[in-house]
């Protein structure tokens, strides 16, 4: 009884992790796939600076590929009036750059797993 | 006479002794039975537990060669990225024109011969960029003209020789040509 009781258990506990492993390798899939849409979507916005500022400057867009939703938002940055340097409150608004929020969420096991890809575009061109 | 009449009952006391004990330790029907539903029952539980195992091994493996897809992509971007210009572009073939660190100029491509991804680099074929299991069943390039310079985009489908469901998993990707500007 012992050692049927020590069989089993062990039985179970391989099976967990086994149910485990295809769990986490195709969320590891996911995620690649998350992260070159990110990759993308920072792209896209480095293609639609190259093109016009004004392009980035309205920049709202959400689009679905596959199971994987996609949002690029542009927000506003502040700097500072002595420094120039970035700051989360007070300053001035800088009109030649623009913080770049990049989110890709998609559900994994009824659970929405969200990467967010945060960068700034300057407007190098004019 | 006596002695032997003696020696009887105690012969009798022992062989029936022995013969409980026998009945005793040994197996009734009811029990074998129960031994054998139960080692039955066990046998199925472990067998089904291996062959689950042995499925979740092979889609990990499954999922693993997908994720080849990845792999391939991250290095048709990485020479799209450090490219100056296109030399040519179709739906399934493309070629670069790049530099390489000793600032030489040199061609490299890409090229779909279903069901795999060629990799050419100056004119010699290096072979194929997945592996033998994993099936690249589309790749297409689509060149992107900016103001400034350009950018190609690329659509990778792979799936897994291992899969009897033959699941297809896209990988997206648009890379802007740095030496472009």
């Amino acid at each position: 009884m012992v050692a049927t009781s020590i069989i089993t258990v062990s039985i179970l506990a391989t099976m967990t992790v086994a149910q485990k492993s295809i769990y986490v390798s195709r969320q590891a899939l996911h995620a690649t796939q998350a992260a070159f849409l990110l990759e993308e979507g920072a792209e896209n916005t480095r293609i639609a600076r190259d093109n016009a500022w004004s392009n980035v400057t309205a920049l709202n867009s959400s689009e679905q590929v596959g199971i994987f939703t996609r949002t690029v938002v542009a927000s506003n940055v502040n700097r500072d009036d002595t420094s120039k340097d970035i700051v989360t409150s007070e300053g001035t608004i800088d009109d030649g750059t623009k913080l770049i929020t990049v989110t890709v969420s998609w559900p994994e096991g009824g659970i929405a797993v969200t990467k967010t890809l945060r960068f700034y575009i300057s407007n190098i061109f004019s | 006479m006596q002695k032997n009449s003696k020696n009887k009952i105690p012969d009798r006391a022992l062989a029936s002794q022995i013969e409980s004990k026998a009945l005793s330790g040994g197996y009734s029907i009811l029990e074998l039975l129960f031994y054998i539903a139960f080692f039955v029952t066990f046998s199925l539980f472990v067998i089904n537990a291996m062959i689950m195992m042995t499925k979740s091994f092979k889609e990990t493996s499954i999922y693993g060669e997908l994720a080849q897809g990845g792999v391939i992509l991250e290095r048709i971007g990485r020479e799209i990225r450090q490219a100056d210009n296109i030399s040519s572009i179709s739906v399934n073939d493309l070629i670069l024109n790049t530099t390489d660190t000793n600032n030489v100029s040199r061609a490299v491509g890409f090229r779909f011969v279903s069901p795999d991804i060629q990799f050419w680099d100056a004119g010699v074929g290096w072979g194929d960029l997945n592996l033998p299991n994993t099936v690249v069943t589309g790749l297409a390039f689509t060149e992107i003209t900016t103001a400034k310079g350009k950018a190609v985009k690329v659509v990778l489908s792979v799936r897994s020789n291992n899969d009897s469901l033959a699941r297809v998993v896209d990988f997206y990707d648009t890379v802007v040509l740095r030496g472009s500007y």
